[in-house]
């Protein structure tokens, strides 16, 4: 029979010696820190909560990542571990504000308006601006969805963890905020077009 | 006879591949070949996800990484631990700002009560009838009044500050504490100028007045802050907002 190798602890990633640095608050290794995983951050963070609260939140993130060094074991890489805790406080926020006005559950329940013209493709091009400003139009739980799924590549799985869902409603919801964009992208290139032609006379 | 409605759907674990079983997508496909409407549809879901996966991280403004730093009070070059900065066991953050703010005030209004005594009254113990009994004493109460306040504030402050996490670490609690801070440069500058005015003239009822006013609020300024802090820790975003929606309607 072979040995096996149970030493119970897995091995330590790479990124543990960076979050060893920043616990021990090494000039310099918070802020290396910070400029590898801020980008994916602020994306994630600008596309969860919107671009308004974006910065604030990220601040938040960072502050708390900090704080909470000293729970990362180096189990999975740095930047896994930051992204479930900036998802998370992301979440958390869009809970407490759902008290006051805004809901992570917010589905969208009725299907997206029609497409215009039923035939045939209505995207020649879906440009990353305007997609964008469609996602921040998403309502709350299917913008959720949509950002950890198609955005920042989670599984159907993770993301019914993150938002306490099933992996059907997470499933549905996508392709329902899908529709949404596509049907949004659709009307407000076309909106867009019309503009042009007005600036043009 | 499979119709739109219920392909639709599927069109989405289609284009992610997770279309169930090798009948499922026979089925998805034979429509497919004969409605161009689901095809058009595909074809966008197709496109829109590409998009999607390319959008990829965005560079968050430079001023936040100072921010960031300010907060955490790490600097470029990190200073040598000073003995004096000890004093207050890990100052870092928001809540380390109200302490230093209460503790301020409490100066501002110590010294307030020596600057703003009538010059020809003797020490609070000693005193008997020197001055107007009604000024000096409601001077004195007006005075010891907002120095309890100023130190049950950091004695709440202290306490909050010992206790796992810190209430105003969230947006919301950045937010209003912004607002207390707005306003509280306010009134300092109207104590500064009240200060300036008794300071060529001594005896001006009028300036006198108006530091008390001005202090008067500041008291209320940190209860607000003590009760938005409690109304965080419980948790209680709308008793916080309350809290210091007070002072939106007077400044």
């Amino acid at each position: 029979m072979a040995p096996s190798n149970q030493t119970g602890t897995p091995p330590r990633h790479p990124d543990f010696a960076l979050a060893e640095r920043c616990r021990r608050n090494e000039p310099g290794a918070f802020e290396e820190l910070y400029r590898l995983h801020s980008p994916r951050l602020f994306g994630l963070t600008y596309r969860l909560v919107g671009p308004n609260e974006a910065e604030d939140l990220l601040q938040e993130i960072f502050l708390s990542a900090h704080r909470k060094m000293a729970l990362y074991k180096g189990e999975a890489a740095l930047g896994t571990w930051l992204f479930r805790l900036g998802t998370n406080q992301c979440l958390d926020y869009l809970r407490s504000k759902r008290a006051r006005l805004m809901l992570l559950t917010d589905a969208i329940d009725q299907d997206a308006p029609a497409a215009p013209a039923a035939s045939g493709a209505v995207l020649s091009v879906v440009e990353r601006m305007d997609l964008e400003r469609a996602i921040d139009q998403l309502p709350g739980g299917a913008r959720a969805v949509f950002v950890l799924h198609d955005v920042e590549g989670c599984e159907h799985r993770e993301v019914a963890q993150y938002l306490r869902i099933t992996e059907g409603t997470s499933k549905s919801q996508l392709h329902k905020a899908r529709m949404r964009l596509r049907a949004a992208l659709a009307s407000g290139g076309k909106r867009r077009n019309d503009h042009d032609d007005l600036q043009g006379r | 006879m499979t119709i739109c409605k219920d392909v639709e759907p599927q069109l989405s674990q289609m284009v992610d591949g997770h279309l169930p079983d090798a009948a499922a997508q026979a089925t998805v496909r034979a429509h497919l070949e004969q409605c161009a409407a689901c095809r058009g549809v595909l074809q966008d879901l197709e496109r829109l996800r590409r998009t999607s996966r390319a959008l990829g991280p965005m560079t968050p403004p430079n001023h936040l990484w100072l921010e960031v730093a300010g907060q955490l009070r790490l600097g470029e070059t990190p200073k040598p631990i000073d003995a004096p900065r000890r004093a207050i066991p890990n100052p870092r953050g928001p809540l380390a700002q109200w302490i230093g703010l209460a503790a301020a005030l409490l100066l501002v209004s110590v010294g307030a009560y020596y600057f703003v005594r009538p010059p020809n009254s003797a020490p609070v113990a000693t005193q008997s009838n020197a001055a107007p009994a009604g000024t000096v004493e409601a001077v004195t109460e007006e005075l010891s009044r907002a120095t309890s306040h100023y130190e049950k504030a950091i004695a709440q402050l202290e306490a909050l500050k010992k206790s796992e996490g810190n209430p105003l670490d969230s947006a919301a609690g950045k937010e209003l504490q912004d607002r207390l801070a707005a306003i509280d440069a306010g009134l300092d500058s109207n104590i500064t100028e009240a200060r300036a005015a008794l300071t060529q003239e001594p005896g001006n009822q009028a300036a006198r007045e108006s530091l008390f006013e001005a202090l008067r609020r500041k008291v209320t300024v940190l209860q607000a802050t003590i009760s938005l802090m409690n109304e965080m820790a419980k948790g209680n975003q709308a008793g916080a907002a309350e809290a210091v929606s007070v002072f939106g309607k007077k400044s």
